[in-house]
């Protein structure tokens, strides 16, 4: 029965929203009677603007009130991973993270301490890791990692292309498009921002015809796609040059566009003609890489170059593998040939969607100073030699190998202790097998978590942090919008939760720093405020603004990315050396030894389909994005859990010869290692290529079988050339389980 | 009676279970077998030439509701004023008393019970709580892409025609569910 009726005068309604990584910045009214969410309703804007939550923040009271949530400091008592653990006060759980800090310090270094942050708490004031980065840059400093495991590879490849992250469209553009290509892109499932789906089914709606180049038929596809061309993993660069080579052979290119606004065209033409490397990039030679048909290439091609304007959506999924910066690459390079770029209902290209008006990435935090352990390094803002980005720190999918192999690894230095936030990165970068291994080599391990996640597991020390509901803070949608958003306090604090702020501060006492600024809550909102200039710009009245927790922006029109650069190029050049779209790279060309290639282009690589490894593991992994979970986050939550079982995709065609039946438990392996889960035979996904939803809770048998099916016990803890992380270049087998 | 009913377009549709999460946050029911708002799913053909849809699948409030007629104890009840099938669960006897004979006569599995044994019977009431407030039932809000409508029939009627049908779903004349669609065209 209801806990709460419109009678009842016990409950406040609270406007917030959450923090996750997932692609959505949602309002939320939260019902509150004693502490206790007891109901959740979304944003009550009237329509078209209503910000529509999706099923994960419907099910937020769950992860809030979960009865998993770690509620008291603890310690470690069993063997490091057991997961046996002792409750203790909080002055021992910070007088044991303050002295190991000391201890390791004054035995090691500062570079022998690692501070793990990430992407689980995304919003100004109490963000990832900044009070921790603040605390000890005054401590003498760190050693920390590089990189989104998201979305390196397209960050890179923008960078490059445009000299610019935001590359992104209003949504409400897609209204605009008469052709829309998904190119690796499943908005249903990844979010994109928030509506984003509701604005693609419009567009559909709105006489747009929809082409899904994926390895799945996904759930967008499913709703909106006319055509589904199923790819092979790792060969959408091969299938964008074929296209690019049918284009160029038919002139169906827009030569003045190029003319204007790129360099460089001339020496992808070269590669994809044939002339620099004897091999012409043509529909043949691309299918037999992609098993994407000849015919379908060329066809894709004509249409996509003679319907304008044309949306090619590329994301950040395809290029989360070897060689990934070059399919965001080739993408951006075919919106400059049709000429879509800077034009409405077009695109850029570039995968990462944001747009430049309330970008998360322009929140204010609090100053987290400068790390001492790094002033020496290279100056690496945008650099695109990702070598100078490792002197001074880690990539972020090779963490776990540094912590192993440290400076003989060729890795800054020899951590021996870590600090974690805000992160689960045992369980959601490559390689889980080896991150397990590499946590038993630290003299010591500190975490600060909502839950017992599978990394949590490995701490010495458990320090239970609030939940967006226990904290007020400022918000941004990522990567769409714009509006602003103030997430009210819905709730004190509950057990013994403290924020990381808290945390950060009481160990300032410990560790003698004095000038670790104390302010309260309030007071850091209001300065924050303060020194934002767009929030300042477009928000007058603060108190209306968190009495509301959102501020819409008004635009005429759409954002369309690079507009001016195209509209008054004399005036607007592109952010790069050249001013001009680069197709070729002087700066990607200057980086000795090539890491990647001034033009994009396909690469073989190592675990693509046709490596020889492929012998015994023939099928291709991909890891994308979870509907019912925020990566690893409510992984617990058992609302969303029950929507859908975690299971393996296998096409008929590779399941029947294995003997495996539809819901059977197999065994998907390779030498990282194996795990266990059922299987989903569907024609849904290509032949060939098998698909794990990432963020399942890593869980080993005593047989080392990962029963909890997580993705990255099967994946590499490897990097590519420009960056990206390569999660979804892995090749396995599967069997059926011992349990089938 | 000015019957009420839902509005389903099942071509925007993307299996997401926003409605159906929401639905059990609002009512506060347990993860479990107990879902007054199903997802049922539709695959078929082979790849690439595929078709996959999705029905939303609460209780479409029939006009001649069979668990009504079914419930030994009188229990279930259609309103005069707005035509909700309703269930009086001080009334039900439970599961194990009566062989959820409700749930058996329904041809849309709109009847739930939780895994106790025992358990009274619960199901979608299309939110009277929230028409009373002048609001649209929770699932309708949650809606991401605005899939879902709830009203009086006949302004559904006008406003999104008189289809009945759509894949995974069968109209039953006898009970005439009230419910109008836009049905996904089903042809890979």
């Amino acid at each position: 029965m209801p806990q709460s009726s419109a009678a009842d005068q016990n409950i406040r309604i609270v406007r917030a929203t959450s923090a996750f990584d997932c692609g959505g910045r949602c309002p939320l009214r939260l019902h509150v009677k004693d502490n206790v969410i007891v109901r959740i309703e979304g944003d009550d804007a009237e329509e078209p603007d209503q910000l529509r939550t999706c099923l994960r923040c419907r099910a937020y009271r769950q992860y809030i009130h979960h009865p998993e949530r770690l509620m008291y400091p603890q310690k470690r008592v069993g063997r490091r991973g057991e997961g046996k653990f002792e409750r203790i006060s909080w002055d021992e759980a910070l007088d044991t993270l303050a002295n190991q800090l000391k201890r390791v310090k004054k035995i090691y270094g500062n570079g022998a301490i690692l501070l793990m942050t990430g992407g689980s708490y995304l919003a100004s004031l109490h963000r990832g890791g900044a009070a921790a980065q603040r605390l000890l840059n005054l401590f003498g400093g760190y050693v920390t990692h590089y990189g989104n495991i998201s979305s390196e590879g397209a960050v890179w490849a923008s960078l490059t292309q445009y000299g610019s992250v935001m590359v992104g469209h209003s949504r409400e553009d897609m209204l605009n498009s008469r052709l829309i290509l998904l190119w690796g892109w499943d908005p249903a499932r990844m979010i994109s921002g928030t509506n984003t789906m509701y604005h693609l089914i419009r567009a559909k709606e709105n006489g747009a015809r929809v082409i899904a180049i994926d390895p799945r038929y996904h759930d967008t596809a499913a709703t909106v796609a006319d055509q589904w061309v199923p790819i092979r993993p790792g060969t959408d660069t091969a299938v964008m040059a074929a296209m690019a080579n049918v284009m160029i052979r038919e002139k169906l290119h827009d030569q003045a566009f190029l003319d204007r606004y790129t360099v460089g065209f001339d020496r992808f033409k070269a590669y994809v003609l044939g002339d620099e490397d004897g091999i012409e990039k043509t529909p043949g030679w691309a299918a037999a890489i992609s098993d994407v048909p000849a015919d379908t290439i060329v066809r894709l091609a004509r249409e996509y170059a003679n319907t304008r304007p044309a949306a090619l959506m590329d994301c950040q999924g395809p290029a989360r593998s070897a060689m990934g910066e070059q399919y965001n690459r080739c993408a951006a390079t075919l919106c400059a040939m049709t000429g879509n770029v800077g034009r409405p209902g077009g695109s850029a290209g570039g995968g990462l969607m944001g747009i430049p008006v309330a970008h998360m990435f322009r929140s204010p935090a609090i100053p987290a100073g400068k790390n001492p352990f790094e002033l020496e390094g290279p100056k690496v803002k945008g650099t695109l030699d990702i070598r100078e980005r490792v002197i001074k720190r880690i990539h972020i999918n090779t963490l776990f190998d540094a912590i192993l192999k440290g400076k003989k690894g060729g890795y800054p230095s020899d951590i021996r202790m870590a600090w974690s936030m805000c992160n689960n990165y045992l369980n959601q970068t490559g390689n889980s097998n080896k991150a397990a291994k590499a946590l038993q080599n630290l003299e010591f391990f500190a975490t600060q978590e909502l839950f017992m996640t599978p990394q949590a597991r490995y701490a010495d020390i458990l320090l239970p942090v609030t939940s967006t509901a226990e904290r007020s803070d400022l918000m941004r949608p990522w990567p769409s919008g714009p509006y602003f958003m103030f997430s009210n306090r819905a709730l004190e604090p509950l057990g013994e939760c403290k924020d990381d702020l808290e945390i950060a501060t009481e160990l300032a006492a410990r560790l003698d720093i004095k000038d670790f600024e104390t302010h309260s809550e309030e007071e850091w909102l209001r300065r924050l405020y303060e020194k934002s200039t767009d929030l300042k710009h477009h928000i007058r009245d603060f108190d209306r603004f968190r009495q509301e927790g959102i501020h819409r922006i008004e635009l005429e029109t759409p954002v369309v990315a690079f507009r001016k650069q195209i509209e008054d190029p004399e005036n607007h050049p592109f952010d790069t050396p050249s001013g001009k779209i680069e197709i070729y790279s002087q700066r990607v060309a200057d980086i000795v030894e090539g890491l990647c290639p001034p033009i994009p282009k396909y690469l073989p690589t190592s675990e693509d389909r046709n490596d020889p490894l492929s012998r015994n593991y023939p099928l291709q992994l991909i890891t994308p994005h979870p509907r019912n979970r925020v990566h690893s986050e409510m992984y617990k939550v058992e609302w969303l859990r029950e929507t859908e079982p975690h299971r393996v995709w296998i096409n008929p065609v590779d399941a029947t010869p294995r003997g495996i039946k539809d819901g059977d438990e197999v065994h998907v392996f390779n030498e990282r290692g194996t795990i266990a889960i059922a299987a989903w035979v569907t024609e849904r996904i290509i032949p060939g290529v098998v698909s794990v939803f990432e963020g399942a809770w890593y869980h080993p048998d005593e047989n080392g079988i990962d029963r909890g099916g997580c993705c990255n016990t099967l994946t590499r803890d490897a990097y590519s050339g420009g960056g990206a992380a390569v999660l979804n270049t892995s090749l396995v087998e599967v069997r059926k389980g011992e349990r089938s | 009676m000015n019957q009420f009913g839902f509005y389903f377009d099942q071509t925007r549709c993307t299996g997401c279970s926003a409605c159906r999460v929401a639905c059990k946050d609002w009512y506060d029911i347990p993860a479990g077998p107990e879902n007054w708002m199903r997802i049922e799913y539709t695959e078929k053909g082979k790849c690439p030439d595929l078709f996959v849809g999705y029905l939303a699948a609460p209780c479409w409030h029939c006009e001649d509701p069979l668990c009504a007629a079914a419930c030994p104890v009188g229990a279930i009840h259609k309103r005069e004023e707005d035509g909700i099938v309703v269930v009086d669960r001080d009334r039900c006897v439970g599961n194990t008393a009566c062989d959820e004979k409700c749930r058996k006569a329904c041809p849309y599995n709109a009847p739930q019970f939780g895994p106790e044994p025992g358990a009274k019977m619960g199901k979608c009431n299309l939110c009277l709580d929230r028409i009373q407030a002048g609001k649209k039932p929770i699932c309708v809000d949650a809606c991401p892409v605005r899939a879902l409508d709830a009203g009086p029939l006949d302004t559904l009627e006008k406003q999104y025609g008189q289809t009945r049908t759509a894949v995974g779903f069968t109209y039953a004349k006898r009970v005439k569910p009230a419910v109008v669609f836009k049905p996904k065209p089903s042809s890979p």
